[in-house]
């Protein structure tokens, strides 16, 4: 028996034993999903390191801004998750909010086909961050120049996978403790990484890098300039940090979602929260997720900018990309991604030491990796409890408690698509969308949760979130409002601009024409599949005497 | 034969309602509620003058007479029960919990009564059946009142035909860490079933109501709590807590059909060899009724199923 009190003392609540009365669980284990999501070092390093392609661009403003705008999603969701706790997330409220149908394309397209590109780009992560770095560092160049070539790329791939499917049989409390694990010995690369940053002087990073150039590269003179020679040859010379033109750095968002956009990925799993209702505690889990990784990301930035350089910063990414994607572009000195970790190890004449500073920066991977289809299961599983898809995919072995049903769903079609990164690297252009591809799929969560209180009154008025207004309009409308915009902004930047890559259409005057008829097609392709499966479903159902439209109509309550 | 199924309700007005009205909604021949019908929290509804005070999910409030019922049904709706007392009767209650205790089942009895006559008017003219079998989370006392409806069957212990096809229910359950009203060791519980399933003449058409979900599947993971009750690793943790000796039953007889709930985060669907084995979740908090459709027919035995979010 327990009692809930007020501030005079007296007693609001009298509990009896029941099934489920748990204490509070900690915010803190919560925030390490969102923190690990919102991943600094690997999708935060590599994604910035495109940056290079908007010079005028102020970094440090567009990463706050970011953090901004992406705070109006977490309330968006956290809101969400308090009014809704589903498993399966996106894919359950879009059905119940929009409809099955739409619910179904949108959550399948982001958190299932999608999920089968970021595998390659997970590879690529491990080996410009782990492998390629470590052996070049331990002086393995044939194990280096292994994991560039086609076959070092499949490998990474399949590497992912079996760390990932290995992950997902732990269940979540073995993910747990791997997460834990890696990221207090993670946190303390980090801090030994910054603690070299900021005790060092510019010059010892110059000296330092042309020392390691040649002895690891071998390259010869002063590589720290003919690093920035190279770049300029490309194109991007002389960019200061205190570069700020408003658009250039509103242009930059779309870069920076690659990994702050994702303090929200692990929203699919609250269905299995107990005490996910409570909307402070899932907004500070996801919140504090974001805006430490903000916060040190911002650190990071101004020991680059104080130590390596940021002309010299640009100049590196820019001269490393520019050589395997312009051609006759000249190559860098050091022919290898310029890892901010193994820069900054340099400063310290040990490559044992640099070795081990990579290692340990390597568990920020894999820490990570295990968010790679975790969601994606629970979003499978959704679907095939709602008969939309077949019962298999719900399947788990009795014994290991593996969702192997699930994780066909996923594996299959992500070794083909990792043999098609590896060995057809023209298509690599799909691969830019893959960010936004999940983007529409939150567009659809933000449009859902903006109607939710029209659409499903109900589940409003009865959820802690329906005291939260601003001037009497509910604050999950006024999120999710802004939360649209801003995927729209960044759908519009991906789908017409040319600097991301991503380009769909280009819009010259009156003409219109077809960028990337391939990335479109395959799109589309995605897109119908999952239209397919919907419509398919529907009608072997009905046949079977199931109406999949009655699975979210609320039976009347007088 | 359409069987309706839902369990957990834990005293939802709102979704005690909803169960009812699915018979007409669903076209159902048969309302099954699996268990834990009672509600888990009293809510004092303090007498101050011409007002009432009282706090609903933190938040504090005082309404005026003509109020106190809209308030008192929003309580209700939770599944709480609401109780108007005034600060003398509150500081009673909280020195004395088995004053506590007492105005529990009385509150609860009152509740699963009105609940039983909502029935009888509603399905007067119905020849839907109706059957309940309390879980652990309901004290005995409610069996009586359940006993006496003249519209609900009590399914306890029991093996019932209905339309060809043979029940048998319990809502007992194996040892949890909240020591509720119906738990027993798992030998315990087996030796309980033991009746029942004697009385079972054909296995493939037969439909275990057990509330407890099978171990080891993915209808019985929970978060995984430390010695306090407090859940381990932001809540994400999950770990097996369903009951051996059910997961046995199953595994032996292989009915054709076996509903459990009890573990309201183990929304799902499994199959343990020939049985399909069911928990619809549970959602009463947010006046959702999470419940199955299992469509029976003679040839076939189960000729489709469907979870659905009413």
């Amino acid at each position: 028996m327990a009692t809930t009190t007020t501030e005079t003392a007296r007693p609001t609540l009298f509990l009896r034993n029941a099934t489920g009365l748990v204490k509070a669980w900690s915010t803190f284990d919560a925030f390490l999903y969102a923190f690990w999501s919102v991943n600094l070092v690997t999708l935060g390093l590599y994604g910035m390191s495109f940056v290079y392609t908007i010079p005028d661009g102020q970094l440090l403003g567009a990463v706050l801004l970011t953090g901004v705008l992406v705070t109006f999603l977490v309330i968006t969701y956290a809101q969400l998750v308090s009014a809704m706790p589903r498993a399966g997330g996106d894919y359950a409220w879009q059905s119940r909010i929009l409809g099955g149908g739409v619910g179904f394309v949108l959550a399948i397209t982001g958190w299932w086909f999608t999920l089968w590109l970021w595998t390659p780009i997970y590879a690529n992560i491990l080996i410009v961050q782990f492998f390629a770095p470590l052996a070049y560092t331990l002086g393995w160049t044939g194990v280096a120049t292994f994991f560039s070539s086609q076959w070092g790329v499949f490998v990474s791939c399949l590497i992912v996978l079996a760390f990932v499917s290995w992950v997902i049989t732990l269940g979540m409390e073995g993910y747990a403790k791997i997460q834990r694990f890696c990221f207090w010995l993670g946190m303390g690369g980090l801090v030994v990484m910054l603690g070299l940053l900021l005790f060092s002087t510019h010059q010892a990073f110059v000296d330092a890098f042309n020392r390691e150039a040649a002895s690891l590269f071998g390259a010869s003179g002063n590589a720290y300039q003919a690093t920035i020679a190279a770049a300029a040859k490309g194109g991007t010379s002389g960019v200061g940090f205190g570069t700020f033109g408003i658009t250039s750095t509103f242009l930059l968002l779309p870069f920076l979602a690659f990994y702050l956009l994702w303090p929200v990925w692990g929203a699919t799993l609250y269905g299995e929260v107990r005490g996910a209702k409570e909307y402070r505690k899932v907004f500070n889990a996801m919140f504090w997720g974001l805006w430490v990784t903000v916060v040190l990301v911002a650190v990071i930035i101004l020991l680059i900018v104080k130590t390596i350089g940021w002309d010299f910063y640009y100049a590196a990414n820019a001269s490393y990309w520019n050589s395997i994607f312009v051609a006759g572009s000249p190559a860098p000195p050091v022919g290898i991604w310029p890892y901010p970790v193994m820069l900054a190890g340099w400063l310290v004449g040990n490559h044992l030491f640099q070795a081990l500073l990579i290692v340990v920066m390597g568990l920020w991977f894999f820490g990570w990796a295990g968010t790679l289809f975790l969601s994606s299961t629970r979003v499978i599983f959704a679907a095939a409890f709602d008969r939309v898809l077949p019962e298999f995919a719900a399947n788990i072995s009795s014994k290991r408690r593996v969702p192997y049903g699930a994780l066909l769903f996923m594996i299959v079609p992500a070794i083909l698509i990792s043999l098609a990164w590896s060995f057809a690297p023209s298509i690599q252009t799909w691969f830019l969308w893959a960010t936004g591809v999940i983007a529409i799929t939150f567009l659809g969560t933000s449009i859902a949760a903006a109607i939710l209180p029209w659409r499903r009154k109900d589940i409003f008025e009865n959820s802690p979130i329906s005291r939260l207004r601003i001037a009497g309009i509910p604050v999950i409308t006024v999120t999710g409002v802004v939360s649209a915009i801003f995927l729209l902004f960044m759908l519009a930047e991906w789908s017409f601009n040319v600097i991301y890559g991503t380009q769909l259409l280009d819009v010259t005057g009156t003409k219109i024409h077809v960028s990337n008829p391939s990335t479109v097609i395959y799109f589309a392709g995605t897109y119908l599949l999952a239209i397919a499966i919907y419509v398919v479903a529907r009608v072997v159902r009905k046949r079977q005497g199931i109406d999949l439209a009655r699975i979210h109509r609320e039976i009347p309550v007088e | 034969m359409r069987v309706f199924y839902a369990t957990d309700l834990h005293g939802s007005e709102v979704c005690w309602r909803k169960f009812l009205n699915a018979a007409k909604f669903y076209d159902a021949d048969v309302l099954i509620c699996g268990g834990d019908m009672t509600g888990k929290a009293m809510i004092p509804i303090v007498e101050d003058g011409d007002s009432y005070e009282l706090t609903l999910s933190g938040v504090s409030q005082r309404v005026g007479r003509d109020e106190v019922a809209e308030v008192e049904s929003q309580v209700q709706r939770k599944g709480y029960y609401p109780v108007r007392m005034t600060s003398a009767q509150v500081a009673e209650l909280e020195k004395d919990p088995q004053k506590v205790q007492t105005l529990f089942t009385e509150q609860m009895c009152k509740t699963v009564e009105r609940w039983m006559q909502l029935a009888a008017d509603k399905m007067k003219d119905s020849k839907v059946r109706i059957f309940v079998a309390p879980g652990n989370d309901d004290e005995m006392e409610i069996d009586e009142v359940i006993a006496n409806a003249p519209r609900v069957e009590l399914a306890e212990g029991k093996m019932i035909d209905i339309g060809g096809y043979e029940m048998i229910s319990s809502g007992w359950a194996n040892p949890t860490p909240w020591h509720t009203y119906r738990e027993a060791p798992e030998e315990e519980l087996a030796k309980r079933m033991e009746p029942m399933l004697r009385e079972i003449k054909d296995m493939s058409r037969a439909i275990f109501n057990f509330h407890p979900p099978p171990f080891g599947t993915a209808l019985d993971e929970a978060p995984a709590l430390d010695e306090n009750l407090k859940p381990l690793h932001g809540g994400r943790a999950l770990r097996h807590v369903g009951s051996k000796a059910v997961r046995e039953a199953i595994d032996k007889y292989q009915p054709m059909l076996s509903l459990h709930g009890h573990i309201h985060e183990g929304k799902g669907i499994t199959r343990l060899g020939k049985t399909l084995a069911i928990n619809p979740g549970s959602a009463y908090e947010e006046g959702m009724l999470l419940a199955s459709i299992i469509e029976l027919e003679p040839k076939k035995g189960i000729k489709n199923y469907q979870l659905v979010n009413g």
